[in-house]
């Protein structure tokens, strides 16, 4: 009996660690030699093999030199395709394919990276210069034709996400070729300068001849980009990128990128999560971890952008979003009445530690402070007063009827509403929780919900739904993305994920005053502020999402191996230390060069 | 001994049949969109370019025939090893994601049913030698088979990985290396895969060591224990036979337990994201990959019918009367 | 040998046996803890009394979450929870499992033959799994739904037990001569056959119990418990999604494990101590 366990026991161990360290090169090099086409792009990989043979002790990736991230992936990395925006996998635009400009939301500046420059010579021309010398990691230039072909792919499929740009562009010429010229029809200005840093410039020689559906929903791997870092390595629980040593930036822009290789965990539980970063496993973690203000500035080398509270900078903004089609939600009165009974400070306090910051009125993200008009907010605006809300109900007709402590609608039906997050979501899950207490204290039935991500966002897109929390639209550089997101229009039966205004609001004035926002110059802050002071009156009188607080830019960095992390101190570099998707092009990927070893074995 | 045989086939193959047709239906009444979902993922885009990319995810997933062809559809599909595309590792064939976890399960699953039998029932059978014994040792298996696994795991991740920091906390194996055999490698799987398997041996060995004792009692309270006894047989003969067979309805609570240590195995699996098929499951559940959990639940099916069915063999091997018994037909 | 004093019989052994007393005596303490408990609570359940995270003290006794959650509270409620999902859990699949094992052992033939292939199909399947896809499918849960879930995907052991035991009382004789003197097959089944192996039910149940409450644990653990209420998995849940452990806060982490590891363990003891008064062979040991 104990042979014959024995010997089992070790043919399986054995079978398994073959089948385990095996997978690597099984999963790698079909994926790889099915998609290069050039002969340039087989001999990287079959050099990466034979060096993994020669010395096969060693550790590949080797702590000094390894910068190692968490927060992006939410399951393993499947795609490195830039049109998949969102899904591709953590650093595929930013660290392989580029833009071409950064945006630095912290300074507000456009900062040229492949351009050169870019201008409106007039109302309805833009152009644009790029610099020489760049290249794609094949070696391979990347000249005008690059740029042209990757914004014609927009005009060619429809799948494109930017194929809606063509809507109002007319047509883009090759001056020669480091300039472009594009000539619109109706130049929306502000939606054009978000392009400008979140389009990745494609090389054409590889994507040429390509159908719309291998463009669009191919996995593209190993992608080559004209980034500072090329494709390493994917497993089941990370992603891996390695530096270009030949970047063109090195000479082009004068910078450097220090970490030689860059791998990027994929997210685990927050309690693993926690432990790897106590553990000075992960370098940077973007990931929420509860109870992280305990941890900053005990000892273990965490840092955060901020010494002291919020710790964290704001990266989108909390809304209680309603369903402006149902009872009592379509009352402007009734959202007012809540957008007084909600403490969010409670939420602040107490569910996120102080990590978060409650909302502006408004809900402008601190970057844009400086779009919003006091003068509206102190008229309109709202803050913490229960009592206000009960005589804001009380005047719309809202009274408690039969007496069970909750009011009843003018026309006397029951108010019973349910609020929802997803299952799991454990800050926002506590949120709710208190946000169903304040709003019964002032007699509003709303009980809290917790159903799978699926089921409530199938519900919120749907409008099957009374309130929910969501936090859809990020940070960008201009106002309009965050009002495009609030009075997202044309209303449709599905308001799929991203779109915004999953309430239903609909006020024509309000929409056409967003549409003429995007068409306002971004240089152009008087005319900018002077719409935006409107649609904020609207905003506020008729409330059709309730900001609550700004949820952060969560970053933890730990300082054991990797030091000069972007922070308010004074003299540190200023850049938003995130590794989300479009964040790397909002300046992330500067942080990299700014990062400096502790110290060399 | 063949028609012994054949009954367990049939019944194995009627299981199979059940269980492939349950697996059939799980896809088709799931709730939510699993293709919305995919999409709501990939963050602002804009909602004309989204809904030509929904037709694009739909049509690849390809629902759209009569009901029963879907079925059929299936079955010949999964002949031939097609279990469609997995929506959370999109493109990825469901069939090479689980390849990628299975070997994790092996490593876990295996190693920690068959240590924590032969400890266990060794434990048990020592523990039942005297009543002092029994009562100081027993307490511990109880509170050991009651507790739950996912529990001890996070207890043993925090005492072993974040106070005593010997042991890692996640993963398979170390995020600076990539799959090689290599003696690196292994050791680095290696020290990955204790915690969870600890974690499954620990409270698998409590149940065992229970069960063998509470037998050993029943068999040497048994006539022929105390027949022996009375012949004058040494004590240490009458525990060997005790013992061996107590191990035969052992073997069968192994086979009833199957279920609950796959259970114990996704929790465990999850504490410490450990990359096999039950942190797969939870991972399809919450992203609402129905093929994904398809094949999962498949992949579970075939394994607990595969082990089921070598406990039926290694019963009749252990056994002698079963064997008896078959040839006289009786079942 | 007369019912009376078989019954004193028994009393008079349990009376005397340690593991049962001990078993009991646990399971007791926790059920009066389930019962009165929330009446000594200081604070409502789940609301947010305190500012943050607070070690057991004298206004709190166990402590709060680190949101400021009365823990005790919680812990008294979720106590009531895991008892009842081991009562309806366990009671339903112990009723299935009296159901298919009853008829199939008594009726044979048949009868015997499908239920019998129906209960192995169950009991290979791996339930666990299924009952994940089961709960998945609900957009909101309750604990009745997930204790039901429960009962429905567990019985297949104790029905192949109930038949094997009722196998071998039909063809005895008092059983003969209530078939012989026209009686129904229920009414047979219920009178004669249920009460000559009232003390095997009752072990079922126990060990069904307890059972129901590791399932319902591990489930809420994963985050498919109940979308509404507390139960001490989903207090390990949120203790877990809090990182509590790591943090410090043992106090809201370790106590419903503790609980739960104590009451199915007690429950598993009690059984064997039962075991041991209903088998007179056992009790010498």
């Amino acid at each position: 009996m104990r042979k014959v366990v024995l010997t089992i026991l070790s043919l399986i161990m054995v079978a398994s660690f073959v089948l385990i360290g095996c997978a690597s090169t099984a999963a790698d090099t079909p994926a790889a030699a099915a998609e290069s086409t050039t002969a340039e792009e087989a001999a990287p990989v079959a050099e990466e093999a034979a060096m993994e043979e020669a010395a096969p002790a060693m550790v590949d990736y080797p702590r000094a030199e390894t910068l190692y991230t968490m927060g992006k992936q939410w399951g393993p990395a499947t795609s490195w395709n830039p049109l998949q925006q969102g899904s591709y996998a953590m650093g595929t635009i930013g660290l392989c394919y580029e833009t071409l400009f950064l945006y630095n939301p912290l300074t507000d500046e456009y900062i040229p990276w492949i351009a050169d420059s870019g201008d409106w010579v007039d109302d309805t021309t833009y152009q644009l210069k790029i610099k020489e010398g760049v290249t794609f990691s094949d070696g391979e230039a990347l000249t005008a034709d690059d740029v042209i072909f990757t914004l014609e792919m927009g005009k060619n499929f429809q799948s494109v996400y930017y194929s809606e740009l063509w809507a109002w562009l007319d047509s883009v010429e090759k001056v020669d070729d480091y300039t472009i010229t594009m000539m619109f029809t109706n130049p929306l200005y502000q939606e054009w300068a978000n392009y400008l840093y979140s389009i990745a410039i494609l090389p054409q020689h590889l994507w040429e001849g390509l159908t719309e559906e291998e463009a669009v929903v191919g996995a593209n791997q190993p992608p080559v980009g004209s980034g500072p870092y090329m494709y390493e390595s994917a497993d089941e629980a990370k992603v891996a990128w390695v530096r270009n040593d030949s970047w063109w930036g090195i000479k082009g822009l004068g910078l450097e990128v220090a970490p030689k290789y860059i791998v990027d965990i994929n997210n685990i539980s927050n309690n693993a999560a926690l432990g790897m970063v106590l553990q000075g496993q992960v370098d940077l973690d973007n990931n929420y971890l509860p109870g992280i203000a305990s941890v900053i500035n005990g000892g273990y080398g965490i840092t955060t952008y901020y010494p002291d509270e919020p710790y964290m900078l704001s990266a989108n903004t909390a809304w209680l979003v309603m369903n402006l089609t149902k009872a009592p939600m379509d009352d402007a009165a009734f959202r007012r009445a809540v957008s007084f009974a909600i403490k969010v400070e409670d939420i602040v306090s107490k569910d996120y530690g102080n990590i978060v910051v409650p909302a502006n009125s408004t809900g402008l993200l601190p970057i844009w402070d400086q779009f919003v008009d006091q003068d509206v907010v102190d008229e309109l605006g709202f803050s913490y007063d229960p009592d206000e809300a009960k005589a804001i109900l009380a005047a719309a007709g809202y009274k408690d009827i039969d007496g069970d402590g909750f009011v009843e609608a003018p026309d006397g039906s029951t108010i019973a509403l349910e609020i929802g997050c997803p299952n799991g979501w454990s800050d926002w899950m506590v949120a709710i929780q208190i946000i169903s207490q304040n709003l019964k204290e002032v007699g509003i039935n709303v009980e809290p919900v917790y159903p799978d991500y699926s089921a409530l966002t199938a519900g919120l897109y749907g409008g099957d739904f009374d309130m929910v929390i969501n936090n859809d639209a990020q940070m960008s550089n201009t106002v309009w993305s965050y009002y495009h997101f609030i009075f997202y229009h044309p209303i449709k039966e599905q308001m799929i994920s991203g779109t915004g205004n999953y309430g239903r609001y609909e006020n024509q004035e309000v929409f056409d005053l967003v549409d003429q926002l995007d068409a306002t110059p971004i240089t152009d802050v008087e005319g900018m502020k002077a719409i935006i002071s409107q649609i904020q009156t609207i905003q506020l009188t008729d409330v059709p999402m309730i900001p609550l607080w700004y949820n952060g830019v969560w970053a933890q960095t730990d300082n054991t191996y990797w030091t000069n992390w972007p922070s308010s101190a004074e003299g540190a570099p200023k850049y938003v230390p995130a590794t989300w998707n479009g964040y790397w092009n909002m300046g992330a990927v500067l942080m990299l060069t700014e990062l400096e070893p502790v110290a060399a074995e | 001994m063949r028609r012994y045989f054949l009954r367990k086939i049939l019944i194995y193959l009627l299981t199979f049949f059940v269980a492939v047709t349950i697996d059939w239906m799980i896809p088709r009444f799931m709730p939510g969109d699993p293709v919305m979902n995919m999409l709501s993922k990939a963050g602002s885009m804009h909602a004309e370019a989204q809904e030509v990319m929904y037709g694009y995810l739909t049509s690849s997933f390809g629902l759209d025939l009569p009901v029963w062809q879907q079925y059929v559809n299936f079955w010949k599909a999964l002949f031939h090893g097609d279990l469609g595309i997995s929506i959370l590792q999109f493109p990825k064939p469901v069939i090479d994601v689980i390849k990628s976890a299975l070997p994790y399960d092996l490593l876990l699953l295996i190693p920690s049913i068959l240590l924590s039998y032969y400890a266990g029932n060794k434990f048990g059978a020592y523990a039942a030698r005297s009543k002092r014994m029994d009562n100081t040792l027993l307490p511990i298996g109880y509170i050991l088979t009651a507790t739950p696994y996912m529990w001890l795991g996070i207890l043993l991740g925090w005492v072993f990985a974040i106070i005593l920091n010997i042991f890692p906390i996640s993963g398979a194996y170390s995020y600076a290396l990539k799959p090689a055999l290599s003696w690196t490698f292994i050791k680095s799987v290696l020290e990955h895969w204790f915690l969870p398997f600890m974690s499954l041996f620990i409270v698998q060995f409590g149940g065992w060591a229970i069960g063998m004792r509470n037998m050993i009692i029943y068999e040497l309270e048994a006539d022929y224990a105390h027949y022996l006894e009375a012949l004058g047989a040494p004590r240490k003969l009458i525990r060997r036979y005790a013992y061996n067979n107590a191990q035969l309805p052992q073997l069968s609570g192994l086979a009833l337990k199957l279920g609950v240590i796959v259970a114990g195995a996704m929790s465990t699996e999850i504490v410490f994201s450990y990359p096999g098929i039950g942190y797969l499951i939870l991972m399809a559940i919450q992203n609402s990959d129905y093929y994904l959990l398809q094949g999962c639940f498949l992949f579970i099916i075939i394994g607990v019918l595969l082990a089921n069915f070598i406990i039926d063999i290694v019963f009749v091997l252990v056994d002698p009367r079963t064997r008896l018994g078959m040839q006289g037909g009786a079942s | 040998m007369s019912e009376p004093k078989k019954k004193n019989e028994f009393l008079y052994f349990a009376m005397r046996n340690g593991k049962l007393k001990v078993g009991a005596v646990i399971v007791f303490i926790f059920v009066l803890i389930a019962i009165f408990g929330p009446k000594f609570a200081r604070y409502p359940l789940n609301e947010f009394v305190a500012g943050g995270p607070n070690p057991p003290s004298a206004d709190f006794y166990m402590g709060t979450t680190a949101y400021g959650q009365d823990v005790y509270a919680q812990f008294v409620y979720g106590l009531g929870t895991t008892f009842i999902v081991g009562i309806i859990g366990g009671g339903l699949a112990t009723l299935l499992g009296m159901l298919v094992g009853f008829v199939g052992g008594y009726k044979g033939g048949w009868v015997d033959e499908v239920l019998n292939i129906i209960t192995n199909i169950i009991l290979v399947i791996p339930t666990f799994a299924l009952l994940l896809i089961m709960v998945a499918y609900l957009k909101l849960r309750g604990v009745l739904i997930e204790s039901i879930f429960i009962g429905l995907t567990s019985w297949p052991w104790a029905a192949r037990a109930i038949r094997a035991q009722t196998f071998s009382l039909a063809n005895r004789e008092f059983v003969d001569l209530a078939k012989l003197s026209g009686m129904k097959t229920m009414k047979i089944l219920f009178r004669e056959i249920a009460p000559n192996m009232m003390s095997y039910l009752f072990m079922t149940f126990i060990l069904q119990f307890g059972g129901a409450i590791l399932t319902a644990a591990t489930l809420d653990f994963i985050g498919l418990g109940p979308t509404q209420g507390v139960s001490l998995g989903l207090m390990m849940n949120w203790a877990t999604n809090g990182s509590a452990l790591l943090l410090g806060y043992w106090w809201w982490f370790v106590p419903p494990g503790i609980a739960i590891t104590a009451v199915v363990g007690a429950l598993y003891i009690m059984n064997v101590g039962l075991d041991e008064v209903f088998n007179p062979k056992l009790r010498e040991m």
